[in-house]
C-alpha cells in the first residue's frame, strides 16, 4: 500500500469516525437499558395486572366471538378496531373507539385519545382490566417509565421522529464505512505487532492505539452486524411505505371504493382467526384489525400472522378475510426488502438466545464503547500535538513539550 | 513476577522485527462471531444456543486475556524498578 493510499484511508477513517462517534456513543449507552427493558420493568414497576384465575390445564379458550360481543355490550354504539390475543398471557386485548372518524380526528388533536381498550381473560371471557378513561387524571409517571422512554426515543430517533430515524440510519452507514476503513488501517499498523499486544511501556498514545486496535478487532464483526441491522431498522418507515403504495395498493384496488359495512353485519371473528391460521400454515395469528382501519381494506378483516421460530417470528404474513362473507381473500407474504428487515431485527436486538445472549450483547456493547472512547482519545491527543506544533511555529514557548517527541510507530502520520 | 511474564511479549521487545501474520486472529474471532450470531438464530435448540453463547464469549475472553497480560507486564515492570 502506498503512503498516499494509506493517507486516504486514514482520512476516511478519521472523518467517518468523527461524524458518527457522538451518535454511536448515545446509541451504545441507551441501548444497554433497552436490552434489559423487560427485566427492568419487572423489577422496578412490576406487573400490576390482577392475577389470572387458576384453571385446570388445557382449559380451552373462549370463542373470540363471545369476547367481541361482550365488548360491544359494554360500549354500545362504539366500534371495535382490533382484537389481539396476548403473546404469553391468557389474555385478549380488544381495542375500541367511538368511530373510525373519531380516531382519524385524533391525529389533529394530540391531547385527544378517543381509542381505548379492554383486556379479557382468554379462557373465561371475563373483563380483567380496562384502559383509563380519557378524562381521568393522568397516571403519575414512574421514574422507570421516564428513563426508559428517554432511552428508547434517544436510541431510535434522537427525539426527532422520522427525520431522526433516517439520520441515525445514515450514521449507521457512516459507522460501517468507519469500520471498513479502520480494518484497512489495522492491517497496516499491526504488521510488526503480534495480535493483542498492548504496549504500556512507551508513550501513552501507543497504549491507546493498541487498545483501540485490540478492542476494535475483537468486536469488528459484531459491531458491523449490529450497526448494519440498526441502519436497516431505521429504514422501516420508508420500506413499509413503499410496500403500502405498491403491493398493498395493488391488492386492495378492487375494494378501495367500497363503503365500510356496519359492524352489526360482519362475519365471525373467531372463524376469521381459524381461516387465517389455515391460510398461513406454520404461522400463529397475532391479531386482527377490523374493516375500515387505516391502511386496511374497507371490507376485510386484516389478520397478522407470524412464524413460530426465532428466525421467522418477526416475519409477518398478512391475511385478508372478507368480513362480509367470512371467506379467505388471500395470504400475502411480504416483499424481500421487508423480509430482510424482519430478519435484521433479532440480529440488532440480540433477543433470540435467552439471557446469556443478552449479557454477551451488553458486554460486546461495552467493548464497542471502549473502541469509541479510545478513538476519541487518539484524535484529541493528535489535535493537541498539532496545536502545540502550530503554537511553537508561531514562536510560543510551551512548558510541556514532551508530546512533541516523534512517535516511534508514527501511527496515523497521514492525518495532517 | 518477572519469571511469570511470557517471553515473546517481554516488556523490552514488544514489537517484532519481522512482519507477523496480521489476519489469522481477527479472522478467527470474526468467524466465531458469525457462527455465534447464526447458530442461535437458526438452531433454536439447547445445543445451538450453548454453542452460540460459547462462540460469542471467545472474542470477549481473548480481549480480557490480552488486557490482563498487558496489565501484568506493566505491574511487573514497575515492581522490578521499585
Amino acid at each position: 500500500m502506498t503512503t498516499r493510499t494509506l493517507r486516504r484511508w486514514f482520512v476516511v477513517h478519521k472523518w467517518t469516525s468523527l461524524v458518527c462517534t457522538l451518535f454511536l456513543l448515545i446509541v451504545c449507552v441507551t441501548g444497554l437499558p433497552l436490552l434489559f427493558s423487560e427485566q427492568i420493568w419487572d423489577t422496578f414497576v412490576g406487573d400490576d395486572d390482577p392475577p389470572y384465575e387458576v384453571l385446570p390445564a388445557g382449559t380451552p379458550n373462549a370463542s373470540l366471538d363471545v369476547i367481541v360481543d361482550k365488548a360491544r355490550a359494554l360500549y354500545p354504539g362504539q366500534i371495535i378496531t382490533s382484537v389481539n390475543p396476548d403473546d404469553d398471557e391468557p389474555a385478549v386485548l380488544v381495542s375500541m373507539a367511538p368511530s373510525w372518524q373519531a380516531l382519524k380526528d385524533d391525529e389533529n388533536y394530540p391531547d385527544r385519545h378517543s381509542g381505548h381498550w379492554i383486556k379479557f381473560d382468554a379462557r373465561t371471557a371475563k373483563v380483567l382490566e380496562q384502559s383509563r378513561p380519557a378524562d381521568a387524571p393522568k397516571e403519575p409517571r414512574t421514574w422507570t417509565g421516564i428513563i426508559m422512554g428517554i432511552c428508547n426515543r434517544l436510541h431510535t430517533s434522537l427525539f426527532a421522529y422520522l427525520p431522526g430515524r433516517l439520520f441515525l440510519g445514515l450514521m449507521g452507514g457512516v459507522f460501517v464505512a468507519s469500520l471498513i476503513s479502520g480494518t484497512v488501517l489495522y492491517g497496516r499498523f499491526m504488521k510488526r505487532l503480534p495480535f493483542g499486544s498492548v504496549r504500556t511501556d512507551r508513550a501513552s498514545r501507543l497504549t491507546w492505539l493498541d487498545l483501540h486496535n485490540l478492542l476494535g478487532a475483537a468486536t469488528l464483526v459484531w459491531a458491523t452486524v449490529v450497526g448494519f441491522t440498526g441502519l436497516v431498522n431505521e429504514l422501516q418507515t420508508p420500506l413499509f411505505g413503499l410496500w403500502r403504495v405498491t403491493d398493498v395498493r395493488q391488492i386492495l384496488r378492487p375494494y378501495a371504493s367500497l363503503p365500510v359495512p356496519s359492524q352489526d353485519h360482519l362475519s365471525s371473528v373467531q372463524a376469521a382467526f381459524d381461516t387465517a391460521a389455515k391460510a398461513a400454515p406454520g404461522n400463529e395469528v397475532t391479531g386482527l384489525s377490523f374493516p375500515g382501519a387505516s391502511f386496511g381494506s374497507p371490507v376485510h378483516y386484516v389478520l397478522w400472522t407470524r412464524g413460530a421460530t426465532p428466525l421467522r417470528a418477526r416475519l409477518f404474513t398478512p391475511v385478508l378475510v372478507d368480513a362480509r362473507t367470512g371467506e379467505l381473500t388471500g395470504a400475502y407474504p411480504m416483499p424481500w426488502y421487508l423480509r430482510f428487515l424482519e430478519i435484521s431485527r433479532p440480529l440488532h436486538f440480540g433477543d433470540y438466545g435467552g439471557m446469556p445472549l443478552k449479557i454477551l450483547w451488553a458486554l460486546l456493547d461495552v467493548v464497542v464503547i471502549g473502541v469509541l472512547v479510545s478513538g476519541l482519545v487518539l484524535w484529541a491527543a493528535k489535535r493537541k500535538i498539532a496545536t502545540d506544533a502550530r503554537l511553537q511555529a508561531l514562536g510560543y514557548e510551551l512548558d510541556d513539550t514532551s508530546e512533541l517527541v516523534p512517535l516511534p510507530h508514527a501511527a496515523g502520520e497521514g492525518a495532517r | 513476577m518477572n519469571a511469570m511474564s511470557p517471553d515473546p511479549l517481554s516488556p523490552q521487545v514488544p514489537t517484532t522485527r519481522h512482519p507477523v501474520a496480521v489476519w489469522p486472529w481477527p479472522i478467527a474471532l470474526g468467524l466465531l462471531t458469525i457462527f455465534g450470531l447464526l447458530s442461535a438464530l437458526l438452531g433454536q435448540h439447547g445445543v445451538w444456543l450453548a454453542l452460540s453463547w460459547a462462540a460469542l464469549s471467545i472474542p470477549l475472553i481473548v480481549t480480557v486475556a490480552c488486557l490482563f497480560k498487558a496489565w501484568c507486564r506493566t505491574s511487573s515492570v514497575k515492581g522490578g524498578q521499585s
